[in-house]
């Protein structure tokens, strides 16, 4: 017989979701594997790729099939509510693997490493066409120039509301504390959006 | 982490096995829409007569015990049984029995239709969520 303990998650659990973008290497993975309750997990989703923005293969509908590497992690928030939380790679060639994993977020994180902003761009404009509320967190990076938040806010473009929190995603409460400025973030927000 | 599909020799040759071999070609679970990254899957207890399958295909107990023995199913059937004797979202079930997760969601959705699963689609789909769920969420993130 199947024994289900009383300690686990009960059927009536809930899930809900927060995505993490950010450019190669900003550290996407460290912070969901710091802040979940499990070593991250990794799995693949098999996208339909449509040859787009390559000017040779215009007109040719050359669909090919690719593998986009997930990886996530779940924070057990309550005994009936669970976080997850999606890294995955920001490059625009993946937002239709954006678009699912949009369904369902709370909220999202753009994580952006000073010495490679533009990296940030594809996400945060992935999130503000479709009205995601975003924060931008700064990973720390040792050899890296120190910035002010505005001044990042300049380069990035960002309308004053959204916020910008400097973090070290090796730290736990550090990335703890940015999903806690998401979560903020939404909480702040006027009601007249829905 | 090497995931088996790729332990092929030749990197070209793709994988030895075709995932959709599992899946007996099929590439798009009939409840695709309803099966997101994060929707919880729940094993139907075996001694538990409330599986919430829908009316139309409900089975009884006993066709239920047939359905989890049954023909045509394939070891990553069983894998999913077992791991979601705790809830478990899609993709964490991907992860775990290392299957893309639109495999996954083929096989988790042959479960459903037999009523040895059941899902619960994520919350929050709404465009502004709601204010007590985000309180949940920052008490549980204080608590980490």
């Amino acid at each position: 017989m199947v024994s289900f303990g009383s300690d686990r998650l009960p059927e009536h659990a809930a899930a809900v979701k927060i995505l993490i973008a950010g450019g190669f290497g900003v550290g996407k993975t460290t912070l969901v594997g710091t802040v979940s309750e499990v070593p991250p997990l990794h799995t693949e989703e098999v996208m339909t790729e449509v040859g787009v923005g390559v000017d040779d293969l215009v007109g040719v509908e050359d669909k090919s099939r690719t593998t986009v590497a997930l990886d996530f992690g779940r924070i057990t928030l309550s005994e009936d509510l669970v976080l997850y939380l999606f890294g995955a790679p920001g490059q625009e060639r993946f937002w239709s693997l954006w678009d699912d994993l949009a369904i369902g977020t709370l909220g999202a994180i753009v994580l952006v490493d000073t010495r490679r902003l533009e990296a940030g761009f594809g996400g945060i404009d992935f999130f503000e066409r479709r009205g995601i509320p975003f924060v931008v967190a700064i990973n720390r990076f040792d050899d890296a120039v120190e910035y002010t938040v505005e001044e990042v806010r300049d380069a990035l473009d960002l309308a004053p509301d959204v916020p910008i929190v400097p973090c070290d995603v090796r730290i736990r409460t550090s990335g703890r504390d940015v999903l806690l400025a998401l979560v903020d973030h939404l909480m702040s927000a006027p009601l007249a959006l829905a | 982490m090497t995931s088996r599909w790729e332990q092929s020799w030749d990197e070209d040759a793709g994988p030895l096995v075709r995932p959709y071999t599992l899946t007996r070609g099929r590439t798009k679970a009939i409840r695709d829409a309803d099966l997101t990254l994060i929707t919880l899957v729940t094993t139907v207890a075996p001694d538990e007569p409330g599986g919430r399958a829908p009316a139309a295909d409900d089975p009884s107990a006993a066709a239920r015990r047939k359905a989890r023995d049954g023909r045509g199913r394939q070891p990553e059937h069983q894998q999913i049984l077992e791991l979601c004797r705790e809830p478990q979202a899609v993709a964490e079930v991907a992860a775990l029995i290392d299957l893309p997760v639109s495999i996954t969601k083929v096989l988790v959705d042959d479960l459903l239709r037999d009523g040895l699963v059941t899902v619960r689609a994520p919350l929050a789909l709404a465009r502004t969520p709601d204010p007590a769920l985000l309180k949940k969420v920052r008490d549980g993130l204080l608590r980490l």
